[in-house]
């Protein structure tokens, strides 16, 4: 472990660009700029090849398209929720009511989407729409109201949990097959084209004035607020987005139960946080990549089913998913140090 | 508004009560205004048996809640505190067998155990710079998977123990006529509150949380406190386990998932500036039992369990907006 000379402090940002240090190479530079992104797509590539060295030794045989497929539908709801969570981690924020929120759109899909194709739509849109409002409401209380994320989302993680359980009190309802198929496909892995939407969104809200917007405020609200940014609208917009991708979540959820039950998503808000970080997102704000977002929500996805098949005691997967957290963070912490200081 | 606001609040700046102290005040208002609602929609509420029971049940709350605050006071948090504690209460029974002889080693150990945890998530923060938020979380995936894997999931033959007799009398037993799980509260009050008030300790405590860079510069050794704040934690996370088996009699899993967010929302309630270096744990004591109070109401009222979920809710977030509110216009 190298000697750190600074107290437990988030890492000054302004330190590493200035200061007289000669230039760096192009690539360390973009390895330096893009550390955590790197890293990630490095444990994605890492976790399919030893899950693949896995099954072999179980099997004698790859993985093909079946497992593909399950594998990119068990995780969507995962890839949807970190998403919505990274916006809000962009302004330094955490969403603790990501979980809440998908268990009431889990909840409301499970009760009204039906056979018929308006309903699949229509119910999809009042849904999405719902989740933007109760991320709205999240943003309006931290924005406008001033309180800290981690309470406000904490409070009404409890009221939407609660609102989940009064619409589905039990375990139940059905989602059509259709939409199932329309969704994650059981038999063709066409969710990643889904993937690829989420990607190119991310892309497209990275270039948008609100994404400057939320990712300025992150990094420094007070000058983003000296060079004129609306800081509650682009932190009111986060929460709004969080909420929306949450929506979506807790529909993929669903699709792939193909039944609802308005406790599954609790353990989303969690596991969002470990995908973002993973992932390489900045908890202190302002860095990160969505596409380093969705490597991380994969590998999270992609250790369960390694431990799986290595034959570990399931009781102790929680062990292995705790310390592959920490491992993962200190040593992707290092090489970002180390990174930035070598040329 | 802010005007009429002003004049409320003048005579109390004049009494001594700065912002801090006011909300202890409310922590203390609304623990009382929640037992007289409780009087109104169900006669017998605020008799003083029930009292007891229910600020029995705080101080469970209260204990977690005290290593919470220790914490937060430097901004961090702890997400660990349900399976330490959860760890806690099985390792006490399945290292006592429940007897009494085994009882003082096994007590040792579980405490070793919560402080060990602490250990690991202090020094994981303080040297290697893991985010409180993503080390505790981990400690808890980790704590879960060790207890869960080393007792096969509660089948292991020691796991049906009972808690040591001697623990078991020593919660339900009284002091002078007060429960004696109350009056290790009231000390773990008197001490905590010494500790973090009156000692050299604690002045380094609030200002690490008030400026971590400036209290090194000024000789503060962050990495220690900060470490040492985080083993307080886990020490109570573990206290808090122990008395919960020796309450109940015998451990379970899931035990300790109330615990989380009951121990911040008492800390939030009782005036803990949550990015730190401001609040005090007498008004903690006080959010405890308001978080208790509110809960025993709603049961009284018989309230569905999802109308407890979004009533729970909004109060928290009124008693914020409240707090915030005050906030900005000082």
């Amino acid at each position: 472990m190298p000697p750190i000379d600074t107290p437990a402090v988030p890492p000054d940002p302004t330190a590493a660009a200035g200061g007289r240090r000669p230039r760096r190479g192009k690539v360390t530079h973009f390895l330096g700029q893009n550390v955590g992104l790197v890293l990630a797509l490095v444990m994605l590539v890492a976790a399919i090849v030893l899950y693949c060295a896995v099954y072999w030794a179980e099997t004698q045989s790859l993985p093909g398209n079946f497992e593909l497929t399950s594998t990119v539908n068990n995780t969507m709801p995962l890839v949807l929720a970190a998403i919505g969570q990274s916006f809000v981690v962009l302004t330094r924020g955490l969403d603790l009511s990501i979980g809440g929120t998908m268990d009431l759109a889990n909840a409301l899909a499970a009760v009204h989407i039906h056979d018929s194709p308006g309903s699949m739509v229509l119910w999809s849109v009042i849904v999405l729409a719902i989740g933007a409002g109760l991320g709205l409401v999240n943003g309006l209380l931290v924005g406008v109201g001033r309180l800290q994320p981690i309470l406000a989302t904490l409070a009404t993680l409890s009221i939407y949990q609660g609102i989940a359980i009064k619409v589905l009190p039990q375990p139940g309802g059905s989602i059509p097959p259709v939409y199932t198929s329309v969704l994650v496909n059981p038999f063709q892995p066409y969710a990643l084209l889904y993937v690829l939407l989420v990607a190119l969104v991310w892309y497209a809200f990275r270039r948008s004035r609100i994404g400057v917007a939320i990712f300025a405020i992150g990094n420094d609200e007070q000058s983003a607020r000296a060079n004129g940014i609306d800081t509650v609208r682009a932190r009111v917009t986060s929460f709004t987005l969080s909420g929306l991708f949450a929506g979506a979540a807790g529909l993929f959820l669903a699709a792939t139960a193909t039944a609802g039950d308005a406790t599954t998503g609790n353990g989303f808000t969690l596991t969002s946080i470990v995908a973002c970080v993973l992932g390489g997102m900045n908890l202190f704000g302002g860095r990160g990549s969505g596409i380093g977002v969705i490597a991380g929500a994969f590998v999270t996805t992609m250790i369960v089913n390694i431990l799986f098949f290595s034959n570990i005691d399931p009781l102790y997967q929680s062990f292995y998913e705790g310390l592959f957290l920490v491992v993962a963070v200190v040593l992707s912490t290092a090489i970002g140090r180390f990174l930035r200081r070598s040329r | 508004m802010a005007k009429w606001n002003a004049a409320l609040l003048q005579p109390l700046e004049r009494a001594g009560l700065n912002r801090d102290r006011r909300r202890i005040l409310y922590a203390f208002l609304a623990a009382i205004l929640l037992f007289a609602v409780g009087e109104i929609v169900h006669p017998g509420f605020a008799s003083p048996g029930s009292i007891g029971a229910i600020v029995m049940v705080a101080s469970f709350v209260g204990l977690v809640a005290a290593g919470q605050t220790f914490v937060v006071l430097i901004g961090g948090i702890d997400l660990s505190v349900p399976w330490v504690l959860n760890g806690a209460s099985i390792l006490l029974v399945t290292s006592s067998l429940g007897q009494d002889d085994r009882a003082p080693w096994a007590l040792l150990l579980t405490l070793g155990m919560g402080a060990a945890a602490g250990l690991v998530n202090g020094v994981a923060i303080a040297f290697l710079g893991v985010p409180a938020v993503v080390m505790t979380l981990a400690m808890n995936g980790i704590m879960e998977g060790l207890t869960l894997g080393l007792s096969g999931g509660l089948t292991c033959g020691a796991c049906a123990s009972y808690a040591p007799p001697v623990v078991a009398d020593a919660v339900h037993g009284s002091l002078f006529g007060i429960p004696s799980a109350l009056v290790l509260w009231l000390v773990v009050i008197a001490l905590v509150s010494l500790l973090l008030s009156f000692t050299t300790f604690g002045r380094r405590t609030y200002a690490t949380g008030n400026n971590p860079h400036a209290s090194y510069l000024a000789g503060v050794n962050v990495r220690l406190i900060t470490i040492l704040l985080y083993v307080l934690s886990g020490l109570f996370a573990a206290l808090a386990g122990i008395l919960l088996v020796g309450f109940g009699g015998q451990a379970s899993l899931g035990m300790g998932d109330p615990y989380l967010f009951q121990s911040i929302a008492a800390v939030v309630i009782g005036g803990v500036y949550m990015l730190g270096g401001r609040g005090h744990y007498l008004g903690v004591a006080a959010g405890a039992v308001t978080l208790v109070a509110l809960v025993s109401v709603l049961l009284a009222m018989n309230m569905p369990d999802y109308g407890r979920n979004i009533i729970y809710g909004i109060v928290i977030l009124l008693l914020l907006l409240l707090y915030g509110r005050e906030e900005a216009e000082d």
